[in-house]
């Protein structure tokens, strides 16, 4: 049986024994490509599909069904979003099913996404039931911090300069925290008006002040499913702050997120005999 | 005549060490540079990154934390999760074009009123060199 068909058999089997309420997945999109569907029942199931359009982290939509039971279809980068709500404890293992697909590398006007390419994980990290066959996970180191190496090879001047002209356009309308599934907070940092973090005037420093802290309080929480920049309508290469952070976190602490649920983020613990480089 | 740069500093001193160790400085009449504004926190785990960035966006020309050595956090093991934050916060503010030179983290207990004179002195001689912090069209 091909994937495909298999989800169907899963989802069908998991909504007719009343498993769960609720499968989310693909489906066909009303302007060629796909869309995120949510099926509540045996009848429904058909309408899911799952291709190289299927883009979106469906993990977003698992904060929406807290305390429900909820099987999700998950790609390699998908899972490991849940793997990162589930080591932040925002939902619960027992309510989650999880239907891994093998991901054939999401494309996007026929081309391959960045992320796609640099990622070498087919098959997901985590899940309870697999439709496709496994493959070898390919990770490219070289290709993995492309750009970030890039970044850091320019002088200090260059830099400001690239960011400026980067947040320059910004028109904060925080798309990016939305499709995020680390970015889950009651109040978000930017909504607060006392103390006013982020002003509301229109002013490039502002403009770096959101994305600067966005980039940071994903640190070693980011999973780079780089949903953020797929949905950027100014394109701002948001990967490049993302990814610089994941690789600090992974040479200092040794640590990436999303890879394992029971693991301790960085940020949540430490260890007193470490030296960070302030003078220990 | 240009008037002679002075650098601004953002000082955030948690209450248990750092802020006494200011306050030895004082009592021991141990002069330190007067560039410091001193914002009391009550643990060097109390500052958020956000803080500094913020501090930066408002001006600094350079940020201090400074806590307790790490071992004697009063709460035990505040500092521990800050120098882990701030570990990444450093290499993160290079990355904006941000010298990691303006952000210091020091460790400074009650009775080293000498180290607290020291460290101001030595920071503010530092962003002297470097010079105001080039901004963006508006900050």
């Amino acid at each position: 049986m091909s994937q495909i068909e298999n989800v169907h058999t899963k989802a069908r089997e998991l909504l007719e024994s009343q498993a769960v309420d609720c499968v989310i997945g693909f489906g066909k999109g009303t302007t060629g490509g796909s869309r995120p569907l949510f099926v509540y029942g045996p009848e429904g199931v058909e309408d899911l599909i799952f291709d190289e359009t299927c883009a979106h982290n469906l993990a977003k939509y698992l904060l929406n069904r807290k305390g429900k039971t909820t099987a999700v279809v998950l790609k390699a980068c998908d899972a490991r979003a849940v793997n990162l709500l589930l080591s932040e404890h925002q939902i619960e293992r027992d309510k989650v099913y999880m239907i891994g697909v093998v991901c054939p590398g999401i494309k996007e006007n026929g081309e391959p996404r960045d992320t796609c390419l640099r990622c070498g994980q087919r098959t997901p990290v985590s899940y309870d039931y697999l439709a496709g066959e496994p493959e070898e996970a390919t990770v490219d180191a070289e290709l993995q911090y492309k750009g970030v190496a890039e970044m850091e090879a320019m002088s200090m001047a260059e830099r400001k300069a690239f960011w400026e002209a980067q947040f320059d356009r910004c028109i904060r309308c925080y798309a990016c925290r939305q499709v995020c599934p680390g970015c889950y907070c009651d109040e978000c940092f930017v909504e607060r008006l006392d103390p006013l973090w982020v002003g509301i005037r229109i002013a490039p420093s502002e403009n770096e002040m959101w994305n600067a802290m966005r980039a940071f309080h994903l640190t070693g929480r980011c999973i780079g499913c780089d949903q953020c920049e797929r949905v950027c309508p100014v394109g701002i290469p948001l990967s490049l702050l993302n990814r610089k952070l994941e690789k600090e976190v992974y040479e200092t602490f040794g640590y990436e997120a999303g890879m394992d649920p029971e693991a301790a983020p960085p940020f949540a613990t430490y260890k007193k005999e470490e030296s960070l480089g302030f003078g220990e | 005549m240009g008037v002679e740069f002075e650098p601004r500093i953002v000082g955030f001193l948690c209450n248990w060490c750092s802020y006494a160790g200011a306050d030895m400085a004082g009592t021991s009449r141990i002069s330190y540079p007067p560039n410091l504004r001193v914002i009391r926190v009550p643990c060097s785990g109390r500052v958020d990154p956000i803080l500094i960035v913020k501090s930066f966006q408002m001006g600094a020309d350079g940020v201090l934390v400074a806590g307790c050595h790490p071992g004697d956090c009063h709460y035990a093991e505040g500092n521990y999760y800050a120098r882990r934050r701030f570990a990444m916060l450093r290499p993160f503010l290079e990355y904006l074009g941000i010298e990691g030179d303006r952000f210091r983290v020091e460790w400074v207990s009650a009775s080293e009123g000498r180290k607290f004179s020291e460290v101001v002195s030595s920071f503010t001689n530092q962003l002297t060199e470097l010079g105001p912090r080039a901004t963006g069209a508006a900050v």
